[in-house]
């Protein structure tokens, strides 16, 4: 078995971390995500909303795999998440849901708010593989070493969605669309979410920010530019 | 918003997804602090639930049987019915803030 954990501190307020966390599918970085739905989803007696979500992805193999070790590069994943906006706490596990003999990897997530009002973000992953035939720990270490170097590339994408959600904020508009849910709190929040500098995705591709360009800057709401992204992509 | 699993699913899922953010957002900033009772914790939940259900209930349900549909016609149900027996995921915490 193998481990990795990292943590990463954001300047933002927990709620906008935890919305973008919920939200980062699609981004521009995330073409690996074929599907992602909703299978479950409840507000538990003490306010918890817990969520499932069933997720697929693509994948590649590396060269010294087996013939036959894996019938399709794609493979589900299932996201289990708790919301606690009272506690002001998220925590989010996924697994694969096939390929197990060859290789189960799970994530766990918790963002949780800091004393001081910035949001902390601790990530563990674990990699178990039981296929044997003296392939058990290269199986492993390969996934580790492509769960890292995706790491970035997820960073990126996340920060995209970060940044249109601290943009929305600056507006009047929520999300491209006046919410009759944030209407008794929204000047409050509008105060608190300043941008940070820290996430920034450098070196968006020409493509992406022809695209972006191509919308109108101020007044879009990021469902279209999502929407943007999504024609482009 | 990303597809569904299901082409056929993919306009319900947009339309819910779009009604469950405008509803999320709000709820990740209730107006009440973290320091409260049970009983309007119990409270918290219930309100925020009856305010889903007004807003979202209706294609929540439609979207949710059409993915539900399609997650047994793909045999997905045993994969997860699987995943749930052989590799339980933990349980969700509990409140253990002091």
């Amino acid at each position: 078995m193998r481990f990795y954990t990292q943590s990463f501190l954001y300047d933002d307020p927990w709620s906008i971390v935890s919305l973008a966390y919920l939200l980062r599918y699609p981004n521009p970085y995330s073409t690996h995500i074929l599907s992602c739905d909703v299978i479950s989803r409840e507000v538990t007696p003490s306010g918890s909303l817990l969520t499932t979500r069933l997720i697929l992805k693509t994948g590649s193999l590396p060269r010294w795999a087996p013939k036959g070790m894996i019938q399709r590069g794609e493979s589900w994943v299932l996201e289990e998440s708790e919301v606690d906006p009272l506690g002001k706490v998220m925590r989010c596990t996924t697994k694969n849901l096939d390929h197990v003999k060859v290789m189960r990897v799970e994530e766990h997530i918790h963002i949780r708010q800091t004393a001081d009002g910035k949001t902390l973000q601790t990530t563990e992953a674990m990699f178990m593989s039981g296929f044997g035939w003296g392939l058990t720990k290269k199986i492993e270490n390969y996934g580790l070493a492509k769960f890292k170097a995706n790491l970035q590339r997820s960073r990126e994408g996340f920060a995209v969605i970060l940044n249109l959600i601290r943009q929305s904020r600056m507006q009047p508009m929520t999300m491209g669309a006046p919410n009759s849910f944030l209407l008794s709190h929204r000047s409050h929040s509008a105060m608190e979410s300043k941008p940070s500098t820290q996430h920034e995705a450098p070196g968006n591709d020409s493509g992406r920010d022809d695209a972006r360009q191509g919308a109108p800057p101020a007044r879009t709401g990021i469902w279209s530019r999502w929407k943007t992204w999504l024609r482009s992509g | 918003m990303s597809s569904s699993l299901a082409e056929e699913c993919t306009p319900l899922k947009r339309k819910y997804d779009a009604c469950f953010n405008a509803w999320f957002e709000g709820y990740l900033e209730p107006a009440v602090s973290a320091s409260i009772t049970p009983a309007q914790r119990t409270k918290f939940s219930q309100e925020k639930a009856a305010e889903f259900e007004q807003s979202c209930g209706q294609v929540w349900r439609e979207y949710k049987d059409c993915v539900q549909r399609a997650v047994k016609e793909k045999g997905l149900d045993v994969l997860l019915d699987q995943a749930r027996v052989e590799n339980p995921l933990k349980e969700p915490p509990t409140d253990s803030r002091s």
